[in-house]
């Protein structure tokens, strides 16, 4: 397996260089030339130069995408253009409030999601199948932003059971801050995961094993229980584990409506400013976690299903 | 227990962790309400909201209004404009008085106040803590700093050309660094701890009112020597307030400065200041409050539902809440009265525009054509869908407020009149369009820059015209228009101080694209005048200077002239002192909340 691990780091060497590659084209060839938005409408074409210079815009390409890669490998991508704060300061500052609201709304939305999926999956067929199959299409359906606009107006303001708006550092006051978008979180992602569990499991249940288990008398908590669900764990371990890199990008329209300053939010504006050296950091930290994530649900496959082995 | 598929229940551990969920959950919100209830902060706390995510502290990186108020709170200029006087009047803020100016208009004197401390901050070793008094020297520094090609300050056109030796001292900075601020500039000097000296390479009107912007505040070379990079996320300047928090994507928290110098709320006004309270605290040592909460508000409806939940002190208006909120008689709603609210309406100093690329050769060489273009647009019906009515079409460049502003101007070219484009039209050789090839409209990507440009393309094509629009991000919109790409976009331009001459910028050769003037304008006879007009004095000659130039831009019409807005703020019954000012940065020190208004 550590040969395995090994070889796997390693190949996310090239991965890297390729989305070095096309960030670094996409970027030039869209992204518009930041120097005019963060001198403003008085600069004048000296000033221009000098920014140029500064930010070393004039370099050639080949020399501005080596300086690229130096930065991947030391992960100093220097300052913001558009806020002239250092990025790992802004990474660091800003991961803290994505996963304070994206943990405990990622676990929870798993949870229950399993857990449902695996009723639905139980009572396959019946009312209460039914009606779930519905409420998730249903819960898909809604957009995000419905779920906000509502929420921020009935239970935030209307009834005051939780701050239309803001973030706290300290603990405990932030929890009163986390509730309701990771409610909302939970509620706008549990359509498509118990749908998608619900399906890995009933295609479990039709397995030989499940036959043979009913034919053995075993009953069906247990059949459920102990083999069902085990044996679904790899689709739904693939689900998760994709998932969790994400996580750190938070959810941006919950960030920007609750006020929560994430990295989701400074991705976007990084994105809508032009602000390649974020983008870069961005791009590259969600590559690497995401081939990381890879990893992981590969180790965690041999664990759950003693047949996988790494080679 | 036997469960079966169609009676399915809960086994122990099915109850175990629901159970355990849901004290889970009952924890937590018990603890978020407990939480919620421990209010920490004054009783006399403001609460207040910006609208965009901040930039920075550092005043010569204040380059957008939010960041410039915020650093404002810690960080004074020299000079100020009064709060409550109108028409806009310079008032001195650092210095004992208005500058002595020697009778060629050239060389200013300032006297700075005695006694004036930087805040208490880790940076004054020497004093282990304590802020020292702040002296000429600093002012010479700041500007410096200011000048300095390294930094990369937006806010460097304030000084650009205007002090002796200060172009010749940046062009040699960016070759020697930081030693290169022991040089000295002949037109920048410390005469003595008090005395700053500020000598001009030609008369300036306009000197006084660009170092009222934050760009010209004063900071200890301490600071930004203990700081380094990192400088922009502290604010040790002399101002009213110390900076007790800074999240600059959601909050920054002041608290009044110890240390401040005895500083009054003003004892006069403008007509009207009186009746509406706004003297009742004249004479009154300030600032009011001993704390400020701002939040940062990147969206608009939890920012209108937390004014609604008297969590927010000031609000603007949401174009979404607009009807809900403002009567058809441009009243306050019944509800939002009863509460206590109060409307404030006040002009903005702005101007929005669409403009021509005069060096595109078929819209640069045709007045005819633009001239029709401007007689086609519908100023009025766009402000009712896009502003809600908040907003007055505008007849030039010149904002109300603003010197050169003439109240009986009309534009003969902006009053809608579809025949008459016609007649131009036709007179500019496309008699209904015809030959004329469709024009490369630019607007931002985004719903707002969408709807509005369905709207332009509407209103041209009643007359023929075709616009083929093209949407950019903000980046790349700028870089189209300061690359002479575009031929028509819509634009704007908010006044940095209330002079005409900040609006006839917009339109002087020399400032031709990559500079502000991207229309890309050129008349000798425009130019002449705004170079005479910058040398005169406040008074008849040079508004009658800005009033002929306005007539040459109508009759030319590099843009199509669009609106000046009026904002309608809302403040809560509990918030005394609150008059809109556009152009001074740092009006917290005047706020006072009455708690007991807020029970």
């Amino acid at each position: 397996m550590f040969a395995y691990i090994v070889r796997k780091l390693l190949s996310t060497i090239p991965t890297l260089l390729g989305v070095a590659l096309i960030v670094f084209a996409l970027f030039n060839l869209v992204g518009g030339d930041p120097t005019y938005q963060m001198l403003g409408r008085h600069a004048n074409a000296q000033q221009i130069e000098e920014v140029r210079h500064e930010y070393g815009f004039d370099q050639s390409r080949p020399v501005q995408f080596l300086n690229y890669l130096k930065q991947i490998v030391t992960f100093d991508y220097g300052r913001s253009y558009s806020t002239r704060q250092s990025i790992s300061q802004m990474i660091g500052d800003g991961i803290v409030p994505s996963l304070s609201l994206m943990i405990p709304a990622f676990l929870l939305t798993t949870l229950l999601s399993i857990a449902i999926g695996l009723g639905a999956a139980y009572f396959r067929g019946k009312a209460i199948d039914r009606v779930t199959v519905i409420l998730c299409i249903f819960g898909m359906s809604l957009p995000m932003l419905g779920y906000i606009l509502f929420g921020q107006y009935f239970f935030a303001f209307k009834l005051g059971w939780f701050p239309i708006s803001g973030y706290e550092t300290a603990w405990p006051d932030r929890v009163q801050y986390i509730i309701m978008p990771m409610v909302i979180f939970v509620l706008v992602s549990l359509g498509y995961d118990v749908r998608f569990y619900r399906t890995a499991i009933l295609e479990e249940t039709s397995q030989d094993y499940v036959r043979t288990a009913r034919a053995k008398g075993l009953s069906e908590p247990v059949i459920f229980f102990r083999h069902v669900l085990k044996n679904s764990m790899v689709p739904i371990l693939t689900n998760i584990v994709i998932e969790i890199p994400l996580l750190i990008l938070g959810a941006f329209l919950l960030e920007s409506f609750f006020g929560i300053p994430g990295l989701g939010s400074i991705t976007i504006d990084a994105v809508n400013n032009s602000d390649f050296p974020v983008i870069k950091a961005m791009t590259t930290l969600v590559a690497f976690l995401y081939i990381l994530g890879n990893l992981a649900t590969d180790v965690l496959y041999t664990l759950v299903d003693p047949r996988v082995r790494l080679k | 227990m036997k469960l079966s598929p169609g009676a399915f229940q809960f086994n122990n551990s099915w109850n175990s962790f629901f159970w355990n969920f849901f004290i889970f959950g009952c924890f937590t919100l018990a603890l978020a309400a407990c939480s919620r209830n421990q209010s920490k902060e004054p009783a006399n706390t403001l609460h207040l909201v910006v609208e965009a995510k901040l930039k920075g502290l550092d005043p010569i990186l204040a380059e957008d209004r939010y960041s410039g108020t915020q650093s404002a709170q810690a960080y004074e200029t020299l000079l100020q404009f009064h709060y409550l006087k109108r028409p806009y009047v310079v008032s001195p803020l650092l210095v004992e008085k208005l500058p002595d100016v020697s009778a060629d208009g050239k060389v200013y004197t300032f006297t700075l106040k005695k006694g004036v401390l930087f805040q208490d901050d880790p940076c004054f070793k020497s004093t282990g803590g304590k802020g020292r008094e702040l002296v000429a020297e600093d002012v010479v520094y700041s500007w410096k700093r200011l000048a300095d090609p390294k930094l990369t300050s937006s806010g460097w056109w304030i000084l650009d050309g205007r002090v002796v030796g200060l172009n010749a001292w940046r062009d040699r900075a960016s070759k020697n660094g930081e030693k290169h601020y022991t040089e000295e500039v002949d037109g920048l000097r410390a005469l003595d701890r008090y005395t700053l000296q500020v000598k001009l390479t030609q008369r300036s009107a306009q000197f006084l009112y660009l170092i009222t912007m934050p760009f010209a505040a004063v900071v200890p070379h301490e600071a930004v020597d203990f700081y380094g990079k990192e400088f922009l996320n502290h604010a040790v300047g002399t101002g009213p307030f110390r900076l007790a928090e800074y999240h600059p994507t959601s909050k920054v928290v002041w608290v009044k400065n110890p240390t401040f110098r005895k500083e009054v709320y003003p004892e006069e006004g403008a007509p009207g200041d009186h009746e509406a309270g706004l003297l009742a605290d004249a004479g009154r040592t300030i600032p009011f409050a001993d704390q400020v909460d701002v939040q940062v508000f990147v969206e608009q409806q939890p920012m209108w539902l937390s004014f609604l939940a008297g969590q927010l002190d000031i609000s603007g208006i949401p174009k979404d809440n607009f009807s809900s909120s403002i009567g058809p008689g441009q009243e306050l709603a019944p509800d939002l009265l009863a509460k206590g609210i109060r409307l404030i309406k006040q002009p903005v100093a702005d101007v929005t525009h669409l403009s021509f690329n005069l060096e595109d050769p078929l819209l640069g060489k045709n007045k005819l054509l633009r001239q029709a273009m401007s007689l086609a647009f519908d100023q009025n019906t766009f402000n009712e869908i896009f502003y809600n009515g908040r907003a007055m079409a505008a007849q030039g460049p010149i904002p109300p407020g603003t010197d050169g502003y003439d109240v009986n101007f009309k534009n003969p070219y902006r009053q809608f009149n579809i025949n008459k484009a016609r007649e131009l039209l036709a007179k500019a050789g496309y008699p209904g369009g015809k030959g004329l090839p469709p024009l490369e409209y630019a607007t931002l990507a985004g719903s707002s820059g969408r709807q509005q440009s369905e709207f332009t393309t509407k209103m041209f094509a009643a007359i023929g015209v075709k616009l083929n629009t093209n949407t950019y991000s903000w980046p790349q919109f700028l870089e189209t228009i300061k690359n002479k790409k575009a031929q028509i976009w819509e634009f704007a331009w908010g006044g940095d101080y209330p002079d005409g001459e900040n609006f006839l910028q917009l339109f002087y050769s020399k400032n031709a694209s990559p500079g502000q003037n991207d229309s890309n304008y050129r008349n000798p006879e425009f130019d002449r005048l705004y170079e005479l007009a910058l040398t005169l004095p406040e008074g008849k000659q040079r508004t009658e200077t800005y009033q002929k130039m306005v007539r040459i831009l109508v009759e030319d019409c590099p843009w199509i002239f669009g609106s000046h807005r009026l904002s309608y703020i809302l403040a809560q019954k509990w918030l005394k002192n609150y008059k809109p000012n556009d152009f001074s940065h740092s009006n917290y020190k005047y706020y006072r909340v009455d708690p007991r208004l807020k029970k």
